[in-house]
């Protein structure tokens, strides 16, 4: 008996288990099937999963593209800020205090007599560093907890509910006030985690709550049906399909840490001098603000293009992966 | 006997009460032979099924009483993990829908590697390779290439049958299959019945159909167990039940199908609603809808009688199977 169902190349190229789609009007139709690729896009080419979707998606997206730029530069001068500051941040002359611009100085001397600009450069390693591994800490945690609760539920998972519930009570800058007072290390370790600490509850219950939705769906009974074990139900069917909204929270979290590592800085609970760290150095250049306006604006100014270039990624990656919420 | 379900109780705790799903059902099958299961949605007969492949979700549902035996082995009484060989290398399941059975951000091949590389412990090359030689075997056309594509590049019969190919991977000697058909065309049914019919004369195995459509069972089972709420109503071989139903739930169901020689005529329906499972009916559960009860039907539950009348074995859980099957 021959094949009587023709291969159906219009089926194929609809996205990623959007086939339903040819059944709705044709205007919906247009918003839910992905934009078909320039190369006109041959669906025997090659079979696309779901990653490869959004990234098809993302580098097609100006704001991933500017927004991944920008952290790439913030990455690269974090490890090498010497390539484009060569003096040390803490070389300070205080009889430039609160001077302006000057030749090779651009940024201008803040209160100290420090160079504005070396210190802004290396401010970014700290900030894109306590950035990245508390949002790695808050990411392995909190996905591991949440996805263990939501995948076996009973007495450990409403344990677990609890316990976050407890956390998300905490006011953020009050426990960081209370905990960080008491820590006399002046490393960014004490800050990552405080971080980690209040922030696993935030991707956990993200993590339970994606684990529940793919647990029930056809195919993870199919898999334990055919012989599938629990670790191997979790790890190869549910994971993949649960871990999109944990990427996308985390990747927004990372500029809203970055903003908190500042603000405990700020408060002076954070990293102490002489650490450099944008949220020092606005601290310390608040008091000056009529006389040295631009001791307070480089270092801010970096902070907020910072944070906003991590958001910008959040909700780029976001789009990519979750297409219904275009 | 291959498989045999002796009492088998299973009920699930609600918010509105106990709701029992299947109350005391015996069935069983042997190698090479089709048992189809009929019934309503709601009759109990996927929990039944569930439970024979162990993956009741417990809670909220809880097995009460019963054995299912497996080659004289008791699944109920083995250990999870030895259940769990069990599943997928002796016993499969096919499921209603492949579009949702399959995992979506894996390719077939690799759902299909999946059964060599847990089960066999085949390298990932070897099991590609086996892959490719199932879609071959249910006949998807250029399985070398199709092999690295994702489920959503399927249409729905051709994922069925990587479905069926997933349970036969590994030559399990029953397979269970959940409305196989309910989801695809008119047209791809037949097939993938012929090809699931075919590939179970070659490999011998026991198949359990469940399924509501009369047209399915007529043509591949051997015979016929019609469940109603949570209960086996009737048990008879295939041509038997089409002949003379001996339970009137059993005719209401042959005399609802659609029929060429009635043309015009109003379809029939059996009158009223499949009974709430946590407040069944005392006595038969079917008799608020049946147009043969009697007083003795709303207080004694019928007993499966035996209404053996050729060689092969019958059975009519009706007070009047009598009057049914010759009325």
């Amino acid at each position: 008996m021959p094949d009587q169902e023709p291969y159906e190349p219009e089926r194929a190229i609809a996205g990623t288990g959007m086939g339903g789609t040819m059944d709705l009007g044709a205007s919906e139709a247009v918003t839910l099937e992905q934009p078909p690729g320039p190369d006109g896009a041959d669906p025997r080419d090659k079979p696309r999963s779901l990653w490869s979707d959004a990234w098809h998606d993302l580098r097609r997206n100006p704001v991933f593209i500017i927004s991944a730029l920008v952290i790439l530069f913030l990455i690269v001068i974090s490890l090498w800020p010497s390539l484009i500051a060569s003096g040390s941040p803490l070389k300070c002359d205080l009889a430039k205090a609160q001077e302006g611009s000057q030749a090779g100085h651009p940024f201008g001397f803040n209160g100290q007599g420090c160079d504005v600009y070396t210190r802004t450069v290396y401010g970014a390693r700290t900030s894109v560093a306590v950035g990245i591994l508390a949002t790695l800490g808050v990411a392995v945690l909190g996905s591991v907890l949440g996805g263990l609760a939501g995948f076996f539920g009973g007495a450990g998972d409403a344990i677990l509910s609890r316990i976050t519930d407890v956390f998300f009570a905490i006011p953020v800058v009050l426990g960081g006030l209370v905990l960080l007072s008491v820590i006399t290390s002046n490393t960014i370790w004490p800050v990552i985690g405080f971080i980690v600490l209040l922030g696993w509850p935030q991707i956990s219950r993200i993590a339970r709550g994606s684990v529940i939705t793919a647990k029930q769906n056809d195919y993870v009974q199919a898999a334990r049906a055919l012989g599938a074990s629990n670790s191997r139900l979790l790890l190869r069917h549910i994971a993949p399909n649960a871990v999109a909204p944990v990427i996308v929270v985390a990747t927004i979290a990372l500029g809203t840490y970055i903003s908190l590592e500042a603000t405990l800085s700020f408060l002076g609970v954070g990293l102490k001098p002489p650490s450099v760290s944008w949220g020092i150095d606005i601290s310390s250049a608040a008091p000056y603000v009529r006389n040295a306006p631009h001791a307070l604006l480089w270092p801010s100014g970096a902070l907020a293009i910072t944070v906003l270039a991590f958001i910008m990624l959040g909700d780029a990656v976001r789009d990519a992966l979750d297409p219904k919420l275009r | 006997m291959l498989l045999e379900v002796r009492d088998l109780h299973v009920e699930f705790h609600t918010r509105d009460g106990v709701a029992k799903a299947v109350n005391g059902v015996n069935y069983g099958v042997d190698a090479g032979e089709t048992l189809a299961v009929l019934g309503e949605s709601g009759s109990g007969k996927s929990v039944t099924a569930q439970t024979i492949m162990g993956i009741l979700d417990v809670p909220p549902g809880r097995i009460t009483a019963g054995e299912i035996l497996f080659e004289g082995r008791d699944l109920l009484k083995l250990k999870e993990d030895e259940r769990r060989k069990v599943r997928g290398a002796e016993m499969a399941m096919i499921f209603q829908d492949a579009l949702s059975s399959l995992n979506p951000v894996l390719t077939v091949g690799d759902q299909l590697g999946e059964m060599f590389t847990v089960h066999r412990g085949m390298s990932r090359k070897d099991a590609r390779a086996k892959a490719v030689e199932l879609m071959d075997r249910v006949r998807i056309p250029a399985a070398r290439e199709r092999v690295k594509q994702y489920p959503h590049q399927f249409s729905g019969g051709m994922r069925q049958r990587i479905m069926i190919a997933m349970a036969m991977a590994l030559e399990p000697k029953l397979i269970i299959a959940d409305e196989p058909t309910t989801a695809l065309d008119v047209t791809v049914q037949a097939q993938v019945m012929d090809l699931l019919a075919e590939l179970q004369r070659e490999l011998h195995m026991g198949l359990i159909l469940i399924t509501h459509d009369l047209g399915v069972v007529a043509d591949v089972a051997d015979k016929i167990a019609v469940m109603y709420a949570g209960r086996i109503v009737e048990t008879a071989p295939v041509h038997d039940i089409y002949k003379a139903p001996a339970h009137p739930y059993t005719r209401g169901l042959l005399e609802s199908i659609p029929r060429l020689d009635q043309k015009g005529q109003e379809l029939y329906a059996i009158k009223g609603l499949p009974p709430n499972l946590t407040r069944i009916p005392p006595g038969c559960a079917f008799h608020p809808r049946c147009p043969m009860a009697q007083d003795v039907c709303r207080t004694d539950v019928p007993p499966l009688y035996d209404v053996t009348e050729s060689d092969a074995e019958r059975g009519s859980a009706c007070h009047f199977w009598r009057e049914c099957l010759h009325g």
